[in-house]
């Protein structure tokens, strides 16, 4: 206990190093938790629910409330920072060169061991001493000179050799020299700046945002962006992390660039999910019932069927990828066919299907075996005795049953296939996709390859939008769990 | 008349086989098809199959050699790493997991019922679900503790303890309820403490569950590719699902033989694990099956 508490302390101390307050909290709290319930003897159960909760805490209900909260906020690209730090960075890319252009040539050095720049503007002969609190034009006589009168020399002022300004180059670079008048000189290389006028102007009181250069007034939209005030639709970027209400829900339905794809993925997530359940089962049924006959070598069949469901599965989809190729691929050369599988939409979508047919035959073997042996054998006597064929006594006896057992099991495979993302996004990567029309989704990518895309792919990232469809994910899983629990009786086993 | 009907009924038997029979053989190739071409273009130096021809022609080690030594594919390096968060996955998981489990099934505290439920709901979100909003707190993570941020295996290994932690408390919890009570009142009559019964009588007893339980942990967490790709940028901290889709994504035609004897490598362990096990990992899903 006392090394968790020191290892505690420890990050504790780390974090309030960094000015994590977020952090902080959640290691104070741990470690709150983790003495009181450690140290008091009336804690018993917590001694063992501790660390499962502790994880499941962090790693699970925290992700899953931090998703509630980004998807009601406009949260992408463009939209991350706060809205101080955005009005920061405006003011600091408001910065321009001045109309007539000035420049100085420039000495980097240090004065009494400060950063400091003897600074000479080759028009006016004004030479000046600068660092990053002001700047003071040099009386002549007070500096010496080179050959083209530029500054180079005052008492105490000690030049950087041309390796410590390799060194300093990101000093240099962020270096900002202020003028009285709230312009600014800024180093360009290392031996020459410029005058930067300021253009942007922010006033707190009013939330106006000013431009001198071009005379335009932009104000906070409301939806994390500073908008022209003359022209909502001219928006000022960075902008901010902002609540949006059910913007991004709503987006998924009223915006036509996003309707189109989300619908269209939307429709074959379903298809996909339910048509590939239906075929492993089938596939898996007829194999259980031929399998359960009296058969020569039927352990050695057995033991060949389920070896696709020891393969790693990615690594099963990716030697599909292989195999499908075009070129190469063992299934062109069997067919001796050039066939692009990975072009045509529908060919990709059975190729989709055949795949994962191979992966979950299985496991749909398996579990249809133990159901037909939890069917009792007196049933079928029965149904025998009255004289039924054995079709008859499968299709109207054996297959409602089985039916029913395996429900449960069938449901949680939809759930599964639903989010089956390492077989779309390995085997096709959603596509193909018809991006010369401007496509965003692929004609196999479900739900979960278009969050992820969304999330994390190409220059716009949507984490807002990303969260919204993922809500959208669980709802459907969670009500579908919810529904074959609550058949299964398992709900009732708890209370 | 009855002979007849003997024989017929015979008839039906042997065309009833020789359909089961067909069958099953369909199945058969098509299960071995790809497992084929795999050992064969591992061992084939041109990695391609563009002959036309399925029987193999040359044999050489030369993928295997390529794949152990060139250093732009660390490939040992990722196995490296995926066992390792299998491992750590499965084997904490276990730990922690028993002792929540066996405290929902033994022990009664207020808002054990309501606790039970919430596991059930946190259980069907599946963790990659959120992978946004983990994306974003592990990089906030990461400016304080790097060892246990964004691209670390360590932080990796946190987000899959959490995520399979609904799981896999449900399923102990499950058997531990099995595990008749006269037992522990037996113990404690002996003067044992809670710890002493938890340590001493469920921990060996539970001891087949608690192995199918890691095995399970260990097989999903070497399968898991969503969360290991976009958390692990650096390619010596890959797992070797992300190492090998990236390297056998960039170049297929070229690449296909030494992957084909990579994958063959990586999967022949967790194969042999599997079919040695495949009698308690099968009986986990038949019950499964009839219990719901």
């Amino acid at each position: 206990m006392a090394a968790v508490d020191a290892i505690l302390l420890a990050m504790f101390l780390a974090a309030l190093h960094k000015h994590s307050g977020i952090i902080q909290l959640v290691i104070a709290l741990v470690a709150l938790a983790a003495n009181y319930v450690y140290f008091s003897k009336r804690t018993m159960p917590f001694k063992f629910l501790l660390p499962g909760l502790i994880l499941l805490t962090l790693f699970v209900v925290i992700p899953v409330v931090y998703t509630v909260e980004m998807s009601f906020f406009n949260y992408q690209s463009g939209n991350i920072i706060t809205k101080d730090a955005a009005v920061t960075q405006l003011i600091n890319n408001g910065l321009t060169p001045d109309a007539a252009n000035t420049s100085y040539d420039m000495v980097l050095g240090t004065d009494n061991g400060g950063f400091t720049a003897l600074l000479t503007n080759p028009a006016t002969h004004i030479s000046y001493i600068a660092n990053e609190k002001m700047v003071v034009v040099l009386n002549p006589g007070e500096f010496k000179t080179n050959s083209k009168g530029d500054a180079i020399s005052v008492p105490g002022f000690k030049p950087y050799t041309p390796d410590e300004e390799a060194n300093l180059d990101s000093v240099i670079s962020n270096a900002k020299f202020p003028l009285p008048n709230g312009d600014f000189i800024q180093p360009q290389d290392t031996s020459s700046a410029s005058l930067l006028t300021q253009s942007v102007h922010y006033d707190p009181a009013t939330g106006l945002l000013k431009n001198a250069a071009t005379g335009k007034t932009y104000k906070d939209n409301g939806n994390g962006n500073f908008a022209n005030v003359d022209n909502p639709k001219d928006l000022l970027y960075p902008g901010w992390k902002s609540f949006s209400k059910f913007q991004n829900y709503a987006h998924l339905l009223s915006d036509p660039n996003i309707r189109g794809p989300f619908i269209g993925v939307f429709v074959w997530t379903f298809c996909f999910a339910s048509i590939t359940v239906i075929l492993m089962f089938g596939f898996g049924l007829l194999l259980a019932i031929a399998l359960e006959q009296k058969l020569r070598f039927k352990r050695f069949y057995r033991s060949i069927v389920i070896l696709p469901y020891a393969i790693p599965s990615f690594m099963s989809i990716l030697i599909w990828k292989g195999m499908f190729n075009t070129q190469f691929g063992a299934v062109n050369a069997l067919f001796h066919s050039h066939i692009d599988f990975f072009d045509s939409p529908w060919l990709a979508r059975g190729m989709v299907l055949i795949v994962n047919l191979w992966l979950g035959l299985p496991y749909f073997y398996l579990i249809s075996t133990g159901a037909l042996q939890a069917i009792p054998a007196d049933l079928e006597e029965a149904a025998e005795m009255d004289g039924a064929t054995s079709t008859q006594i499968l299709r109207q006896i054996k297959l409602p049953l089985l039916l029913q057992i395996l429900a449960p099991l069938l449901i949680s495979s939809f759930a599964f296939n639903f989010n089956n993302f390492n077989l779309i996004y390995l085997l096709t990567g959603g596509g193909p996709t018809d991006a010369l029309h401007g496509q965003t989704a692929g004609a196999t990518d479900i739900l979960i390859t278009y969050t992820y895309k969304t999330a994390f792919n190409g220059a716009n990232q949507n984490y807002g939008s990303a969260s919204a469809i993922s809500m959208l994910i669980f709802l459907i899983v969670a009500s579908l769990s919810l529904w074959s629990l609550r058949r299964s009786r398992v709900l009732d086993l708890v209370s | 008349m009855a002979t007849q009907a003997v024989k017929r009924h015979k008839g039906r038997i042997s065309k009833g086989h020789l359909i089961a029979h067909s069958y099953i053989w369909v199945i058969i190739l098509f299960v071995l098809f790809p497992i084929y071409v795999v050992i064969e273009s591992s061992f084939n130096p041109t990695g391609l199959l563009n002959s036309g021809s399925f029987i193999p022609t040359q044999f050489s080690w030369a993928n295997y050699h390529l794949l152990l030594t060139d250093p732009h594919v660390p490939f040992l390096r990722w196995i490296f790493n995926s066992i390792l968060l299998a491992t750590g996955n499965a084997v904490i998981a276990v730990f922690i997991g028993g002792a929540s489990a066996f405290a929902f099934s033994r022990m009664k505290f207020r808002g054990r019922k309501i606790g039970l439920q919430a596991l059930l709901l946190v259980q069907v979100f599946p963790s990659f679900l959120a992978l946004a909003a983990i994306y974003v707190m592990m990089e906030r993570v990461y400016t304080v503790f790097p060892a246990i941020g964004l691209g670390s295996l360590g932080g990796l290994l946190l987000i899959y303890l959490g995520g399979s932690m609904g799981v896999n408390i449900w399923l102990l919890r499950g058997y531990i309820d099995t595990i008749p009570m006269e037992l522990d009142e037996a113990a404690r009559i002996d003067g044992a403490s809670t710890p002493q019964v938890y340590w001493l009588i469920f921990f060996p007893l539970a001891a087949p569950v608690l192995a199918v339980t890691a095995l399970l942990a260990f097989i999903g967490t070497f399968n898991e590719f969503i969360l290991a790709s976009i958390f692990l940028t650096d390619v010596h901290q890959r797992t070797v699902a992300v190492g090998l889709n990236s390297f056998v994504g960039a170049q297929f035609g070229q690449n296909w033989g030494p992957f084909a004897a990579g994958s063959l490598m990586a999967s022949i362990p967790l194969v042999i694990l599997f079919l040695s096990l495949q009698r308690f990992i099968i009986g986990g899903l038949t019950q499964g099956a009839t219990k719901g």
